[in-house]
């Protein structure tokens, strides 16, 4: 299972890393979000892989799963929605104001 | 009795921040009044603050009343003390300058400056690596928002280019946190280090890995080579006080190296010991060697100034990677001097940029400023104080660096930069202001001055020239009250060096006795 | 303390003369304060010339062994006189000189600067104080020598000054530090005094070179003279007081105060002792074919500092007072002549020597004046310049030379003594015998009396000593030379006359030697002429400089050339190579002990899912709405994950938040190009590919290097007081809006500013989205379809409800006030989404703004009430109740937090998200209306 999990994540950065290393806004936004996953995974894993213990309190449980890690991650996936966000409307204002959504603004061959 | 004064300036620009939010649709000088009036109030907090820390013990703040390292909890020391009081007087400042016009170019200025000093405190305050990271989105948002404020093509794109690096920085500092909890099992900053100090050999790389791969952040923040090339463009191309602002982000990153690396890392924690004493001093180095070319290479002062706060960080960080606590003091000298000094040239810049309707800020000859003698006296000082010269802090801050790191190993290139980088930006400078105030087109019989000649030049009234005039006031006092100050810088350096301090601080005096132990009583 | 206000009152006074407008006043205040601290100085005199020697002390920056100390020693003060006496007669003499354009306020409060930190130097106790007013005396010539700011090259000169001098300084920096550091102190009697542990030091010799490269710097010696000549460009009294009497006499000072603590070593005779001889035959070879008469004047000086230089070096007693009793001499005759150059361009016109002759009719006074001064220049008798140079002679016939400087010495003596002669000649018969010249731009005459009265006196003074040195010059040499030799101070005696000797015989061949050089002059130009050009360092400085300027331009161009690619690959890889490298060194295995657990079908199908769904989004990147989908997929798997991993609130939050960002993407997608153009280079493309790899791998391992250790945490704190200490049996829950709630709120903060941002970057933005896809479809007209419609308006209502119930049940089950909050903004979206804003605007007219400021206060204000109860911020507490029909439940204070959060959340959600639905113009109209109203307020207050 580890390994699986530990493949996963890996491919997601893979993807993540060259999407962000595009010439284009969009993708590069792609890029970001993939990573985000990626990275809330990667925490996640920080508290190990449970099965079927769930953070209740209750009296019949006697294991539960690391609930630290999952707060962070709450957190993480929030700030970086909020981020998405942002970046997103970003290289809206960038396409306005540039007239490209080319990363550095250059205009030779403009969006089709 | 709990001193709640400490996360006062958390809350309170948090709290005017929303104030100001809910008054989006009120005239503008009622946001103007909130925020100046928020950022003088924590400016009188962090100097009562400063002033306790200064012959007081570490302090702590412990969120929610669960003890440390449950909970998160706030720590000031001596250093971060300092820190907060920088920010805020230098806030202030650059508010009311920003006051002048510059928040009219766009929405949502006032909110966006509080939450920038939210976050910038918070780094200063929190002992809690996930806290850090929290801290750190606040601040790097409000400031994205901040260096966008206004618009424009090229403000946009550098924009753009910091944005994402600092996105992908962020991902980068989870992975890193992520694997410090992963191996340690906690997020208390004292608690890592202690946990560090006992954690067993096989551990060891992937804890250095953890350690290093969060310094590639840092880096990023600080704007360390090769990490440093967002800075020019961004700090260039967005509005003055914005610019003036930012001379504290850079220091946000050298303060976190300095905690994270003097604490979780210091010299006492077992397998992560001493993890960057091979790895800052240079690449501090190639650094400072890189902003001294900018600032010679630079035709535009804006420019120059940009390359200063690169020089500035270099220098820091060279001194700082020695690792002694004299050098440390003396960077905790310098850093004041530098971060304010670079501020005051931003806004210096503005004000003769905004007198030179055709040229502005760059180096090629315009009709003479509207005010020669006032800016000139305010830009012969920014100098005179940048380029290291007496009789203004720079001198100080150079001298007491020099002198302190004289028996490290690198002493020979820190000398042989910083003096040779002391010269180049003597030469940028001398070229610009003899080519601003001295080398002037002939008032009439030119081509560009008959062109504008229907354009008068803008007189700057007094609060337009006040902010910057009291920037750089500070350098001289910096100097005459000398004494005073590197007694206390050497008194802060004993906190940073010595992590035990820290510790016990947080998590009583029991708990540091493992790291004792493992310094080998120390 | 009356020491102190020596230099200080020039210096904290030097601002007044400029606050007057009246060109007396600018003269008569200045003036009056160069008086005062004249007198100051002059109530030393007791005590100085009885030996002793006067100092004051104060801590400054004990941290860098600053100290605010200052000292009268009789060399100090005899330059202290030289800056004072002389400064005096510039003030008056400028009086006349500086004309009506001229802002003569700026003038006099720049000489005033310039004074002080001059009496700064020679009178400081501490090394490091001294470096101080050093560079303020760079800092002042560069300003003096600018002071005719439109002309080019007053600012070369200016700038060079500053630079050559300044970098010297930096030098000597270097230099003071070490010394200071090697004596263990760097208070100046401490280190005088500290000789042979300098000279037994390892660094003496790197010190010696550093402080000597700050002294010739200063003192414009070879090979850093060229700066001298082009300081020139500065108005007269200027190039008279700065240049020739003082600042640049200011490096000889250094040298002489340095001869007990650093001189006797053969270094520092080699060194001293070469630059000087080279500076002093170079420079008065120069001297003899320049045609301005500043020009000859000015090296003229420079040989006569590198005279001065070449005796300190020698360093033998009798050399060091011939040294002390010239630098006294050659600042009267030298100031004098420059002031009397001065009056004659001013009277004439012009300075060039081709131009002017047979001036002695018109201006009889000026020419005696000149005489004395050539006279002493030239080394004649009867004129003060003889008797130092006569000494100078006889020192280097000095028994204690040894080997080739035994005769290198004295012919390199004898040489610049003839050409000296021979300049002093041209200088004096050129300009005022032969037939009177005509085509002068002003017909010449004498000057006013108040600008003769300066040079007047100096010459007075020149003769007085040329005939009595032992009255006039004698107790002053006596003090300085004494203050620097102290107890191996030689017993001698100063007379007009010594009898006959080898010093009288050279001195008689100098004086012949020139009269004949100046007799076939103009053999000599011609031969000087091709050479000439090589000889001036200012174009070297000039092409050195503007060669560094453009080195570092292209280092930056290179460095910075503003991709963003690159600056992400750089930072991408320099992670990579740091987080790699320690595994690369150490032997630690990269894998821990614990057992990797078994892999069931159902997970590695999800596994295989996210996998494929990843690959896909790069392989279709270009096309970008397909994209989009395949990154939603891999959201959704991940969201699978979580739950599969006993993860519910993740689960939840992850699939709302995936919905959001889904929709933001389309949205923005609905403005943004649809496809992305293909342009990276197939070799760019494998080095991307590469790196993404490389990360990829180094991502995975670390994972598996995590997942396979053991780990102790501080959970179980958690698990074991979320019931007791939060009152939840959710442990997710309380951790975030209890144990670490102020990272929540910090969170939300965070969603606040981004909704600020958002509104701020779109604000007034509008953007016409095209009215086809790529491939020309026309987009259906029907923009709010029916279905949709009737879907959702019903689904409102019962959504909100379900939000509801998510939130209460938060703090005990999977839920809270973040996934409620994001329910809620989706469903208000959905209503956007089908009917419109047009429609639904309306309908839910509540400012955005609001509503996240209410969050944020309502979370803030549960954080505060702790305080009243003295309990840290955000300390919670909880209450049960019981309730008819609900039965027993639970509000903690915690709630009312989690209800701050979602009230964020649904503010800056619909914030961002009805922002951006309305960039597209045909709804912007619509939008913009509500917008106008603030707009207007804005306009009020503008």
């Amino acid at each position: 299972m580890e390994w699986l999990v530990s493949a996963c994540f890996g491919v997601m950065i893979a993807c993540g890393v060259y999407l962000v290393l595009r010439a284009r806004t969009f993708p590069v936004i792609l890029g970001l979000t993939l990573m985000g996953y990626a990275v809330n995974l990667f925490l996640f894993l920080t508290g190990r892989l449970h099965t079927n213990l769930p953070d209740i309190i209750s009296g019949s449980q006697t294991q539960y799963a690391d609930p630290l890690p999952q707060a962070l991650v709450l957190t993480a996936i929030v700030i970086g929605f909020a981020m998405i966000a942002f970046v997103v409307v970003l290289s809206l204002r960038a396409l306005g104001e540039l007239d490209t959504d080319h990363v550095d603004g250059h205009k030779e061959n403009p969006p089709s | 009795m709990i001193n709640h004064l400490i996360v006062g300036p958390l809350l309170l620009p948090l709290f005017m921040g929303t104030m100001i939010i809910l008054n989006t649709n009120q005239p503008i000088a009622r946001r103007r009044i909130l925020g100046l009036f928020s950022c003088l109030a924590v400016l009188v907090i962090t100097i009562i603050l400063l002033f306790q820390s200064v012959d007081g013990p570490i302090q702590t703040y412990v969120l929610g009343d669960w003890p440390t390292p449950f909970g998160i909890v706030m720590v000031l020391d001596r250093l971060s003390a300092m820190m907060l009081c920088i920010t805020a007087l230098l806030a202030l400042i650059c508010l009311a300058y920003a006051a002048r016009g510059t928040d009219r170019q766009g929405k949502n200025f006032h909110a966006l400056f509080q939450f920038q000093l939210l976050g910038i405190n918070g780094a200063f305050l929190t002992g809690d690596i996930f806290n850090l990271f929290v801290f750190f989105e606040i601040m790097l948002l409000s400031s994205y928002g901040l260096v966008l404020h206004g618009g424009g093509g090229l403000r946009t794109r550098a924009g753009m280019h910091y944005v994402m690096l600092n996105l992908v920085g962020s991902s980068i500092f989870l992975v890193g946190v992520g694997i410090l909890y992963a191996v340690l099992g906690t997020l208390n900053m004292a608690d890592l280090a202690v946990r560090m100090a006992q954690a067993p050999a096989e551990n060891a790389a992937l804890l250095q890995a953890a350690g290093l791969i969060l310094f590639a952040v840092f880096a990023l923040k600080a704007a360390l080579l090769p990490l440093c090339f967002w800075l020019p463009d961004a700090y260039g191309f967005t509005s003055a006080p914005v610019a003036a602002l930012f001379a504290i982000m850079t220091k946000v990153g050298v303060y976190v190296i300095l905690r994270v690396y003097c604490l979780i890392f210091s010299n006492f924690a077992g397998v992560g010991a001493g993890l960057l004493n091979t790895w800052l001093l240079p690449a501090a180095l190639i650094t400072l060697a890189a902003g001294a070319a900018g600032v010679a290479g630079s035709r535009d002062l804006r420019r120059i100034t940009a390359y200063l706060v690169i020089m500035s960080v270099g220098t820091l960080l060279a001194v700082i990677g020695t690792f002694q606590r004299e050098a440390i003091a003396a960077a905790i000298v310098y850093l004041p001097h530098t971060t304010f000094m670079t501020a005051a040239m931003f806004l210096v810049a503005d004000l003769i940029g905004r007198q030179r309707p055709d040229a502005g800020t760059g180096l090629v000859p315009d009709r003479p400023v509207g005010q020669p003698t006032l800016l000139g006296l305010l830009f012969l000082t920014a100098a005179v104080a940048i380029g290291g010269l007496p009789p203004l802090s720079g001198f100080v801050a150079k001298v007491m660096m020099l002198t302190t790191v004289k028996d490290s190993a690198g002493a020979p290139w820190i000398w042989g930069l910083v003096l040779g980088g002391g010269l180049l930006t003597l030469i940028a400078l001398g070229r610009t202001g003899s080519v601003i105030f001295w080398k002037l087109l002939p008032a009439d019989d030119t081509e560009t001055a008959r062109k504008t000649a229907h354009a008068p030049v803008p007189v700057h009234a007094p609060a337009d020239v006040f902010p910057a005039a009291v920037l750089l006031v500070i350098s001289p006092l910096l100097v005459i009250f000398g004494g005073m100050i590197t007694e206390f810088a050497f008194a802060a350096a004993d906190h940073v060096i010595n992590p035990v301090h820290y510790i016990e601080a947080v998590l009583g005096p029991d708990r540091s006795l493992p790291l004792l132990l493992s310094s080998g009583g120390e | 303390m009356t020491l102190a206000l020596i230099p200080l009152l020039p210096l904290l006074g030097a601002f007044i003369p400029c606050i007057f407008h009246n060109r007396n006043l600018n003269a008569v205040s200045a003036g009056l304060i160069a008086a005062i601290s004249l007198i100051l100085l002059l109530l030393q005199v007791p005590q100085v010339f009885t030996g002793d020697m006067p100092v004051y002390t104060r801590d400054w920056i004990p941290a860098i062994g600053l100290s605010f100390a200052f000292r009268v020693s009789g060399f100090g003060f005899l330059f202290a006189l030289l800056v004072l006496g002389i400064g005096l007669l510039i003030v008056l003499y400028a009086r006349y000189y500086i004309a009506k354009e001229d802002p003569m306020g700026r003038f006099y409060t720049y000489l005033l600067f310039f004074m002080g930190s001059m009496l700064g130097i020679v009178l400081s106790e501490n090394l490091l104080l001294l470096m101080v007013f050093w560079e303020l005396t760079s800092i002042s010539s560069f300003l003096l020598i600018g002071f005719w700011r439109h002309r080019a090259d007053a600012r070369q000169g200016a700038f060079m000054a500053l630079v050559i001098t300044g970098g010297g300084g930096f030098a000597m920096l270097a230099g003071f530090i070490l010394l200071g550091h090697i004596a263990g102190s760097f208070e100046l009697t401490a280190v005088l005094a500290a000789k042979e542990t300098v000279h037994a030091h390892p660094l003496y010799p790197v010190t010696l070179i550093l402080i000597l490269a700050g002294a010739f710097t200063k003192s414009a010696q070879f090979p850093f003279q060229f700066w001298l000549p082009h300081a020139m460009a500065a108005p007269t009294p200027v190039s008279a007081f700065l240049h020739s009497a003082t600042m640049v006499k200011a490096g000889v000072f250094l040298l002489a105060l340095m001869v007990p603590v650093l001189g006797g070593s053969t270094l520092w005779f080699t060194i001293v002792t070469t630059t000087g001889l080279i500076t002093l035959v170079f420079a008065a070879y120069m001297a003899m074919f320049k045609d301005d008469l500043k020009g000859l004047l000015a090296y003229s000086t420079v040989s006569h500092l590198g005279l001065i230089t070449l005796l300190l070096g020698i360093g033998t007693p009798m050399a060091v007072v011939a040294a002390v009793f010239h630098i006294f001499n050659h600042a009267a005759f030298k100031a004098g002549l420059f002031l009397l150059a001065g009056i004659i361009d001013h009277e004439t016109g012009t300075r060039d020597i081709q131009r002017l002759s047979g001036l002695k009719k018109a201006m009889p006074v000026t020419a005696v004046l000149t005489l004395i001064g050539c006279g002493g220049m030239a080394g004649v008798p009867l004129f003060n310049g003889f008797l130092s140079k006569e000494m100078f002679l006889a020192e280097t016939l000095a028994p204690g030379l040894t080997g080739a400087w035994s005769w290198i010495l004295p012919v390199g003596a004898v040489l610049a003594a003839v050409f000296a002669v021979a300049y002093s000649i041209r200088m004096l018969v050129g300009v005022f015998w032969g037939k009177p010249a005509q085509d002068l731009p002003r017909s010449p005459h004498e000057p006013p009396v108040g600008m003769t009265l300066s040079p007047a006196f100096l010459m007075a003074v020149c003769v007085l000593v040329g005939i009595f040195p032992a009255f006039f010059a004698g107790p002053l040499v006596h003090a300085g030379a004494g203050a620097i030799l102290g107890p191996d101070m030689p017993a001698f005696h100063m007379a007009v006359w010594h009898g006959f000797n080898m010093a009288l015989v050279l001195s008689m061949v100098a004086l012949a030697g020139g009269a004949v050089f100046y007799r076939y002059r103009h053999r000599l130009f011609d031969a000087h002429v091709w050479c000439s050009r090589y000889l001036d360092g200012k174009t070297l400085f000039e092409s050195l400089v503007s060669r560094m300027v453009q080195a570092g331009n292209h280092v930056i161009r290179f460095l910075e050339n503003g991709s963003l690619q690159r600056y992400l690959f750089v930072f991408i890889s320099a992670t990579l190579v740091l987080g790699a490298i320690p595994f690369a060194v150490s032997k630690t295995p990269l894998l821990g002990t614990v057992a990797a657990t078994p892999l069931d079908p159902v997970t590695l199908i999800m596994g295989l899912i996210l996998i494929i769904g990843a690959v896909a989004t790069v392989k279709t990147h270009r096309n970008r709405i397909l994209s989009i989908i395949m990154l939603s997929t891999v959201g959704l798997v991940v969201a699978l994950a979580f739950t599969r991993f006993s993860a519910p609130d993740l689960a939840l939050t992850q699939i709302s938040v995936e919905v959001v960002t889904i929709i933001l993407l389309m949205m923005a997608l609905h403005l943004l190009p649809p496809t992305t153009p293909k342009e990276s280079s197939k070799a760019r493309r494998r080095r991307d590919g590469l790196l993404a790899v490389l990360a990829g791998g180094g991502a995975a391992a670390l994972a598996m290097a995590i997942l396979t250790r053991p780990y102790d945490t501080i959970s179980d704190f958690f698990l074991a007081y979320s019931v007791p200490g939060g009152g939840g049996t959710n442990v997710v829950n309380v951790i975030l809006v209890d144990f670490r709630g102020f990272d929540t709120m910090g969170e939300i903060t965070v969603l606040a500013i981004a909704g600020l941002i958002i509104y701020a970057l779109l604000h007034g933005f509008e953007r016409h989205a095209p009215d086809t896809d790529e491939m020309g479809r026309p987009w259906t007209k029907d923009r709010f379809p029916m279905i949709l419609v009737n879907i959702t308006r019903p689904l409102l209502p019962l959504a909100l409800l379900f939000s509801a119930y998510i939130f209460l049940r938060g703090h005990n089950d999977p839920g809270g006030g973040f996934i409620a909050g994001l329910i809620t903004a989706t469903v208000l979206t959905l209503q956007y989404i089908a009917s419109g804003i047009v429609w639904t605007r309306p309908r839910f007219h509540f400012d955005n703004h609001v509503i996240m400021a209410l969050g944020l206060i309502l979370a803030l204000g549960t954080g505060l009430t702790s305080w009243a109860l003295n309990y840290p911020f955000l300390t919670s507490t909880y209450e049960y109740f019981k309730l008819p029909l609900i039965g027993k439940f639970e509000i903690a204070s915690a709630m009312a937090f989690d209800m701050g959060v979602f009230l964020v959340v649904v503010g800056s959600v619909m914030l961002m998200l009805v922002k951006l639905g309305s960039i597209n113009s045909e709804d912007a109209r619509t939008v913009s209306t509500s917008v106008l109203v603030e707009e207007n307020l804005e306009k009020e207050t503008h």
